[in-house]
């Protein structure tokens, strides 16, 4: 066998401390007797072609390139074995520059040091093998996950990119939790007029062909990888047809059954087939299944026969189907939901009345809410005094460590809209911090600190306050034991990942951080990206975030998919992967146990693991794990690593 | 190097490639010496590291083994660091029965921004196995139970 060992000089970086004269005569011992060829700089334009045509000319089955670290360049020699019309796989690099002649004094120990290092990689290059990167054609398409502020961004930015996208939203409607308010801060903006745009390019603009909307649905699996995953999506069924319901209600104005609201927190009545509230999108009614007098044995057709646009507009023998979709990446976009502050003590919230928490509260603030906008106690007068306590749960050890960060500013949203309904209403602000950040905030903050009857009260600890109700029947709330009037009690609690984040989590296997929130890549560099590559994240499924930037990570998500799945493009697969030996796999799947990707699956006519290359990362926790050492870890093989040993130890 | 008669101890160190082989690299680039004795083996992670590969370099002449991963929970692969830690414990256990130092194997955690440890923690690694000297050559039989294409089902914990 051929070797060539090419040592760089690197200017003086090597030269000064490892003699190439020395490394010469010692390769003369190695096996084969390696040619060593001595270069300056191999890494420059000019070492680069004197590195390629020397490979040409000398024509070597194996290279071994003794220069800087392999994580500088052992992409770029590799780049110029392909070049020179070698498998790049037949190269080993040895680190002498960062590893030897920078940290050793001495340049006689330097020089034996680095001939060590060479002889183990001459030892290592010998039983090195050709590898093959697989190449696979990916899929553009994209799967979105949760139809809020993010995922809608992303859906049409993505179909406004010609690609097809499944939007997959878990309720009747779309929107997420901003449909539920009326005005937004920083600029009291009002939420209907701005997202309804937004909604209504999604279901009927240019691009809605591309996006295939499925409402009251969830992901139940998926299988793949990155370009090439394929989902299973559970659709329950709506009873009614969203092609063809015109939106117009007879249908709930004929049903006889009636319950409670859950969207305006059972603060009002719906019918078993209704809107979730008024202006709704898509804008039809759909069922609840255990309301409707048909679930109790009665032969009810009332809505069906009052639907004016035919027989077929509702259908009540409608059920659950699983519909599967090929994509090529999936964007999480399931938003964020409120700490439910019945766990803080002493916040009366759920035992006492007239205390709610914001979204509650936003949902009276609402035209299309319970109250239809009216601010009122539950004996239907106006409050003289608000309390409006922040931080509930939030920068708190005992609850959730984090700022929620969104929380002040939407309770001084709060403070001016009460100012605007009620102008004599006392408003008291109960914070552990304040966090009005940004360009834009201080406006709402600013209003409140100079309206006259808003007082800001700074508490230590949640412990130190609580409600409770006087003897005059009237709530107060007690600070550090004063005790302040408040005839309605609204509660600012932490933002948490929306339920179900945790089952998502497992399914795909994308890590959560220790808050539950989807684990980003990196925070800082790839914070689109979760753990999982072609799996991405966008809004307040990551953490705490306002509409701005739940809108911009839409956006980042999108991104991702754009650059790295255009139509027909191949991808490249590294092929430092595991590899079953099948006639020696004895079948007892510790692999399939260790490995921390899910790449192996168990054949069990065969009896044997498999591990699919494409999943497969090359860390070769599996290839250790096997005790029949059944599996080979290619380029870090048993024996090519055993090699190295050796041939260092001489 | 007095207390063990210049005794130049042979040491192999197994770097993963993200964190700690990066870590040697950063310290590299800080240019300050540490001594020579370790010779690196570069691995993708720590989990990749069998305990036959120790075993083996000691067999082989080596005197000491280092095996530098990620951080808990820094690991590249997720969790291939817990694992070489628990190859690690039990690995201890076995050279204790084989008489041999548990000072002449260690796993520690070098981040790749930690330079200064990793100068360190070679400092620190060489010191301990020059003091406890030349590693006897193991048992004959002991170095016949070491193919180079199987594992060590005994020590290699999942
Ligand atoms: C009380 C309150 C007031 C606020 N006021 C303002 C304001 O005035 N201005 C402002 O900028 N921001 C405000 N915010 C913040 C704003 O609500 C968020 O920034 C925004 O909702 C984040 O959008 P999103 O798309 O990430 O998540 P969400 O709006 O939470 O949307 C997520 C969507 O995903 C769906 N989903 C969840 N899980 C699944 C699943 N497993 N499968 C399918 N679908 C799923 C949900 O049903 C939902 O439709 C407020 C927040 C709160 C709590
Ligand atoms: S990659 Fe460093 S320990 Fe796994």
């Amino acid at each position: 066998m051929k070797i060539g060992i090419y040592f760089c000089n690197c200017g003086s970086n090597i030269a000064d401390k490892i003699s190439s004269a020395a490394v010469i005569e010692a390769a003369r011992s190695f096996p084969d007797q390696p040619f060593v060829n001595i270069l300056d700089f191999i890494c420059s334009e000019d070492g680069r072609l004197r590195f390629e045509e020397s490979l040409k000319s000398e024509q070597p089955d194996r290279v071994v390139v003794a220069a800087c670290s392999p994580r500088d360049h052992e992409a770029t020699f590799r780049r110029c074995m392909t070049a020179a019309g070698m498998n790049p796989y037949l190269l080993q690099m040895v680190n002498i520059r960062e590893q030897v002649a920078w940290v050793t004094e001495d340049p006689q120990v330097a020089t034996d040091k680095a001939i060590r290092a060479i002889r183990g990689a001459v030892g290592r290059v010998r039983l090195q093998q050709p590898l093959e990167r697989k190449q696979l054609e990916v899929c553009p398409d994209a799967l979105v996950i949760g139809a809020g502020p993010a995922g809608m961004k992303a859906a049409l930015s993505l179909a406004e990119a010609g690609r097809s996208v499944v939007l997959v939203e878990r309720t009747p409607f779309i929107g997420g939790l901003p449909v539920r308010f009326e005005e937004l801060f920083p600029a009291l903006e009002c939420a209907p007029c701005m997202l309804e745009p937004l909604m209504g390019d999604l279901l009927h603009g240019d691009c809605a062909g591309r996006i295939e909307l499925m409402t009251m649905a969830e992901l139940v699996e998926v299988t793949g990888f990155y370009g090439n995953f394929i989902a299973k999506i559970r659709q329950k069924p709506r009873q009614v047809s969203l092609h063809d319901c015109i939106g117009c209600g007879e249908c709930a104005a004929a049903c006889p059954a009636t319950t409670m609201n859950g969207f305006n927190s059972s603060a009002s009545e719906r019918k078993a087939i209704d809107f979730a509230f008024a202006g709704v999108l898509p804008n039809a009614p759909f069922l609840l299944e255990g309301v409707c007098v048909r679930s109790k044995g009665e032969d009810c057709r009332a809505c069906k026969d009052a639907c004016p646009m035919g027989a077929d507009v509702i259908n009540l023998e409608e059920v659950e189907t699983v519909v599967e979709r090929r994509i090529g990446s999936i964007i999480l976009a399931t938003g964020a939901g409120l700490y439910d502050a019945a766990h803080v003590p002493g916040m009366g919230l759920g035992s006492l009345p007239d205390v709610y928490d914001a979204l509650q509260f936003e949902r009276m603030l609402s035209s299309t809410g319970p109250t239809s906008g009216e601010i009122m106690t539950a004996n239907g007068s106006a409050p003289a005094s608000v309390a409006i306590i922040h931080c509930v749960g939030s920068l708190d050890e005992d609850h959730n460590p984090y700022c929620s960060g969104i929380c002040c500013q939407y309770a001084f949203k709060f403070n001016h809209l009460i100012s605007a309904k009620l102008p004599d209403t006392i408003i008291t602000h109960y914070h552990r911090e304040l966090t009005v950040p940004g360009k834009e905030a201080h406006t709402l903050f600013q209003q409140a600190v100079q309206n006259t009857n808003t007082c800001l009260k700074r508490y230590e600890r949640i412990t130190d306050l609580a409600v409770s109700l006087a003897d005059d029947g009237r709530l107060q709330v007690s600070a550090h034991g004063e005790l302040e009037p408040a005839d309605l009690v609204i509660l600012c609690p932490a933002v948490i990942p929306a339920a179900g984040a945790d089952s998502l989590s497992a399914l795909l296997d994308v890590s959560r951080d220790s808050s539950g929130f989807f684990r980003e890549l990196h925070g800082r560099l790839d914070a689109a990206q979760s753990t999982i590559k072609g799996v991405y994240l966008a809004g307040a499924c990551q953490g705490p975030m306002d509409i701005q930037k739940a809108m911009l990570a839409g956006m980042a998500s999108v991104g991702h998919t754009l650059a790295g799945l255009q139509p027909g493009r191949i991808i490249e697969i590294e092929p430092i992967t595991a590899e079953v030996d099948e006639t020696r796999c004895a079948g007892c799947r510790l692999c399939i146990s260790v490995c921390p990707y899910h790449a192996i699956t168990f054949d069990t006519e065969q009896n044997r693991s498999r591990v699919n290359a494409v999943l497969c990362h090359g860390c070769g926790t599996c290839v250790t794990a096997c005790p029949a050492g059944a599996i080979n870890g290619h380029h870090f093989t048993n024996a090519q690593i055993m090699a190295e040993i050796e041939g260092v130890l001489k | 190097m007095t207390e063990s008669n210049g005794f130049e101890p042979k040491i192999i160190g197994f770097f993963c490639n993200w964190c700690s082989y990066a870590g040697a690299d950063k310290a590299g680039g800080m240019q300050q010496a540490y001594p020579p004795n370790v010779q690196v083996i570069r691995v993708m992670c720590s989990g990749r590291v069998d305990p036959q590969f120790i075993l083996s370099a000691l067999v082989k002449g080596a005197d000491g083994v280092i095996v530098l991963a990620c951080h808990p929970g820094d690991c590249h692969y997720k969790e291939g660091n817990c694992r070489a830690l628990q190859r690690h414990r039990l690995l201890l256990l076995m050279l204790e029965q084989l008489g041999i130092e548990k000072e002449r194997c260690r796993l520690d955690y070098v981040s790749a921004g930690e330079g200064e440890k990793f100068n360190r923690v070679i400092h620190e690694m060489v010191a301990a196995v020059r003091t406890l000297g030349p590693l006897m050559p193991l048992p004959e039989h002991d170095s016949h139970t070491i193919r180079s294409d199987a594992p060590m089902s005994s020590v290699a914990a999942p």
